[in-house]
């Protein structure tokens, strides 16, 4: 399936937009430690091809684009750009002038005081005459949709119109291949959509090398090619068909396949059907798959008799008891006017996962600076009840906030920056401290904190500012646990991490449950939530739309998209083949539960009988693999 | 709070002094500046608030925007006024109380070095900070200090400093809200407390405000190199400041201006 848009090629010379050959890169830590980030790493990228980088934090996808930029030079090995070495330095600015670059953080690249002025900047760099670069800037704002925006100050942007921001700088360079670093990361789906279209679009019409790096397996459907790293090595590269076969080897590098083709290969697994790389090369083509195997399942079962599916039923909605309401809540902000909360009521069980689900600047985050209130509310009320012993504690009163602080956990988005202590024990311990904690209980808090995020206790004593990303989100989480809320909100807790730190986090999370905790989730990932909440509301523009369990939330697709959503992945495959097997359950969640309930509603389909009503009851073991079962 | 402060406080509008060369407008400021603080009498100050009357009427600028831009010095004021009323003894006896003594000849002077400042705000507020974008001021600054470019002070990358700092002031201030809340969830406290425990809350804040913009600093230098950034040398630029006639004009216009009140003073002496 290689597309080939190069329909007009400017530039006469190489057909290839970079050649590199054994390239060795290292560099030194902070304590003088050297790190290999690439260890012979050999690549060939064609010109007008759409290329991704994949692999774990570390693995040194990022280190590449920044040889391929010219940014660094490697130790050893030659990188060729466009046909010039990047080692020469008289290409040096030819290179960069002709690669432009989009970073993870859309803060952080952004350097005009207007979007205009930002736009200008490259052009203004290479020396380009005022007209012309008037001329640029207004194409590029134009091509990526923020003509409207051009006097507008860049902080007053969300984050996918930032990102927007700047592939309109860089393209206001002209360039001929653009290396998007993580640039994806920080957004939400939708922005994420939006962003990727662009590129798509940039590809397709003006020809433009797309080299993307990222850790979203399911970005990788839209290269021709894809590259897997790992410790400084390409490990696997190959279509995106190719590399999603190798499922396995993938699993082992820590990295997830995209939803479909891992219900396909797990579907293969558990029916011994043989695995065909075609079925890994598009959604659709994992989706006819599974049709073709599940009919053949569907035949060979006709006559045998088989046990009958039964459903549990652990529906005791009698022992719920709220330990969090929120009532009648209003909330808006001076300088905006309009309402950023409107009338929001909702509560939360004990024990249970609740997830808010919403967009960036659908509420979110305003909403859970309430729940331990650090925003008091301007209209409605907030109450934190103790169902034990019948106390109660109101956000609107201050000899209140106090105690509630202590029982409401807050862990906001990017947690990492929360550390400010000299070692990471005194990171930790600073909030089971202040919430009055004495030393002793203290330190045992923090050691159990440590043992559960599964941190190594011999980090205790480094400074915060050493760890790794994946590290430092543990400690940070580690002194909010540390602390021993009931109530732990989390605000997107594993956002810009890898596939295997994502897990990781969700497995605390589930971990934190078993033990009793109430956990109230913030998150704009539907898969994620759907695996492992109870009850889901979904934000939209302020308001509360829906407060449903996840079966009944996915049970209607047409008013999730009406917002902007849609339903979780797995949720989709199952739909899409629901017509064909009456029986199937299409709230399971996770590759290997899809598999399971596939061939489980194609056995039942096969008995050809008339299925008893009870069969079709929504099946709570389907849940994730990991969720522990309902306490 | 911080976000009330002047700086980079640009109201759009397209008015005559929004059009004005900033370096005409940086000019006419430091002019505008002397002549106010020349003033000593009513009269002068009368004269001088009807030339900021007239300067905001140019700007088209709504009163309660300008009105805004003052709020942070009001305290300022206040002290000010409350120096001049205590040690200024002049004129008649009004009141006596232990060591405090208030005079009609202080109240005057209170009264007129407040409000000196207080048109000092405005009407600079107006010429510099309400009309002109940070952008163009710094571009302003640079071209104004080009000459010193020849003793090798670095102009541009001064310029340049001060535009970078400009458009991260919102983003710090979000982010200083951020870790705020964070560390208000952790149990710190900036607003209770004697103030060993409230400078310990803000070192929760302050360190990792210095260490996210270290890497934010470290990340933008990325991200200019890549953006083919090399100094001033050879930069052109999306708006290069250009002096059209009108801007002469107007130059000649707003400098008559400035020196009325202070003439009045002179000529009603």
């Amino acid at each position: 399936m290689s597309r080939n848009p190069r329909n007009n090629e400017t530039h006469s010379g190489p057909q290839e937009a970079v050649r590199a050959e054994d390239v060795l890169f290292s560099y030194t830590h902070q304590d003088s430690e050297e790190i290999q980030a690439l260890a012979g790493v050999s690549i060939t990228i064609e010109k007008g091809s759409y290329v991704v980088l994949i692999g774990r934090n570390g693995s040194g996808k990022s280190t590449l684009a920044k040889l391929i930029n010219v940014l660094e030079i490697p130790d050893a090995g030659t990188i060729t750009v466009l046909g010039l070495d990047t080692a020469s330095e008289e290409h040096f600015w030819s290179i960069r002038s002709r690669c432009g670059m989009v970073f993870q953080n859309p803060d952080n690249q952004i350097v005009g005081t207007s979007v205009e002025e930002d736009v200008a900047f490259g052009p203004e760099n290479l020396g380009i005459p005022t007209p012309e670069i008037r001329r640029r800037v207004d194409d590029a704002l134009d091509y990526v949709g923020l003509k409207e925006y051009a006097d507008r100050m860049p902080s007053n942007l969300s984050g996918g119109q930032k990102q927007k921001l700047a592939i309109a700088g860089v393209l206001a360079m002209a360039p001929e291949v653009l290396i998007l670093d993580e640039a994806t990361a920080m957004l939400d789906p939708v922005s994420r959509n939006e962003f990727l279209e662009l590129v798509g679009r940039l590809r397709k019409e003006k020809g433009i090398t797309v080299i993307h790096i990222t850790h979203d397996m399911s970005e990788a459907y839209r290269a021709d090619r894809v590259f897997v790293l790992e410790k400084g090595r390409i490990v696997l590269e190959g279509t995106p068909g190719n590399v999603f076969f190798e499922s396995k080897r993938l699993k082992e590098l820590g990295l997830d396949l995209p939803v479909f083709a891992g219900i396909i290969s797990e579907l293969c697994a558990q029916t011994g059907s043989e695995r065909k790389k075609e079925y890994f090369v598009s959604r659709d083509a994992s989706l006819k798959a599974a049709r073709d195997i599940l009919a053949k399942i569907k035949s060979s079962q006709a006559k045998s008799a088989e046990s009958e599916y039964v459903c549990a039923d652990t529906e005791d909605k009698a022992k719920e008891q709220a330990v969090l309401v929120v009532k009648d809540l209003f909330y808006s902000y001076e300088e905006r006017g309009d309402r950023a909360l409107d009338n929001i009521s909702f509560h939360v069980n004990k024990g249970e996962i609740f997830s808010v689900i919403g967009h960036s600047g659908s509420g979110k985050t305003t909403l859970i600076s309430h729940l331990n209130g650090l925003i008091r509310p301007q209209s409605g009320e907030i109450r934190l009840l103790d169902p034990e012993n019948g106390a109660e504690w109101n956000t609107r009163k201050n000899a209140d906030v106090k105690q509630i602080r202590k029982r409401v956990g807050l862990l906001f988005q990017y947690p990492e920056y929360q550390l400010f202590e000299e070692t990471v024990r005194r990171d930790i311990l600073y909030g089971p401290l202040k919430m009055g904690m004495d030393r002793k209980a203290a330190e045992e808090s923090m050691l159990d904190a440590v043992t559960l995020l599964g941190l190594d206790p011999s980090l205790l004593d480094r400074s915060p500012f050493e760890l790794s990303g994946g590290q430092k989100r543990r400690v940070a989480f580690a002194g909010i646990i540390a602390m021993n809320p009931d109530i732990l909100v989390l605000d997107e807790p594993a956002a810009g991490l890898d596939p295997a730190g994502r897990r990781e986090i969700f497995r605390y999370i589930l971990e934190l449950k078993k033990r009793g905790k109430t956990i109230l989730l913030v998150s704009h990932d539907m898969d994620e939530a759907a695996r492992v909440s109870d009850r889901i509301l979904v934000l939209s523009k302020g308001r509360a739309l829906f407060d449903l369990t996840p079966e009944e939330l996915f049970s209607d697709r047409s008013r999730l998209r009406k917002i902007g959503l849609d339903l979780p992945e797995s949720v989709l495959f199952l739909s899409d083949l629901s017509p064909d097997f009456k029986s199937l359950n299409r709230c399971v969640f996770g590759p290997d539960q899809v598999a399971g309930e596939l061939i489980r509603a194609a056995r039942a389909e096969g008995r050809n009988t008339r299925e008893p009503d009870h069969v079709r009851r929504k099946n709570p073991s389907g849940r994730s693999s990991v969720s522990g079962g309902q306490s | 709070m911080i976000k009330d402060l002047s700086i980079g406080r640009y109201y759009r509008g397209d008015s005559v002094l929004h059009s004005l060369d900033p370096r005409v407008k940086v000019i006419l400021f430091v002019v505008y500046m002397v002549s106010v603080f020349l003033l000593t009498k009513p009269i002068g100050l009368l004269f001088s608030f009807a030339v900021a009357t007239t300067l905001a009427l140019l700007s088209k600028i709504p009163f309660r925007e300008i009105i805004k831009s003052v709020r942070p010095i009001v305290f300022l004021m206040i002290f000010i006024f409350v120096i001049n009323l205590f040690t200024i003894q002049e004129g008649e006896e009004l009141f006596r109380f232990w060591v405090i003594v208030i005079t009609s000849g202080g109240i005057l002077r209170a009264c007129l070095m407040s409000f000196r400042l207080f048109l000092l705000i405005v009407s600079t507020g107006i010429l510099l900070t309400l009309t002109t974008t940070p952008l163009k001021m710094s571009d302003a600054l640079e071209s104004l200090f080009g000459p010193l470019k020849k003793i090798r002070v670095p102009v541009h990358e001064m310029a340049m400093m001060m535009s970078i700092a400009l458009r991260f002031i919102p983003t710090l201030v979000e982010e200083t809200d951020k870790i705020m809340k964070a560390q208000a969830s952790r149990g710190a406290e900036y607003d209770t407390g004697n103030i060993i425990v409230r400078a310990k809350g803000y070192v929760s804040v302050l360190v990792p405000l210095f260490v996210s913009s270290f890497k934010r600093a470290e990340e933008l230098a990325v991200a200019m190199d890549a953006r083919c950034y090399r100094g001033g040398e050879g930069r052109t630029k999306l708006h290069p400041l250009k002096m059209r006639i009108s801007d002469y004009v107007w130059f000649f216009v707003l400098l008559i201006l400035a020196f009325i009140p202070v003439l009045a003073e002179w000529i009603f002496r």
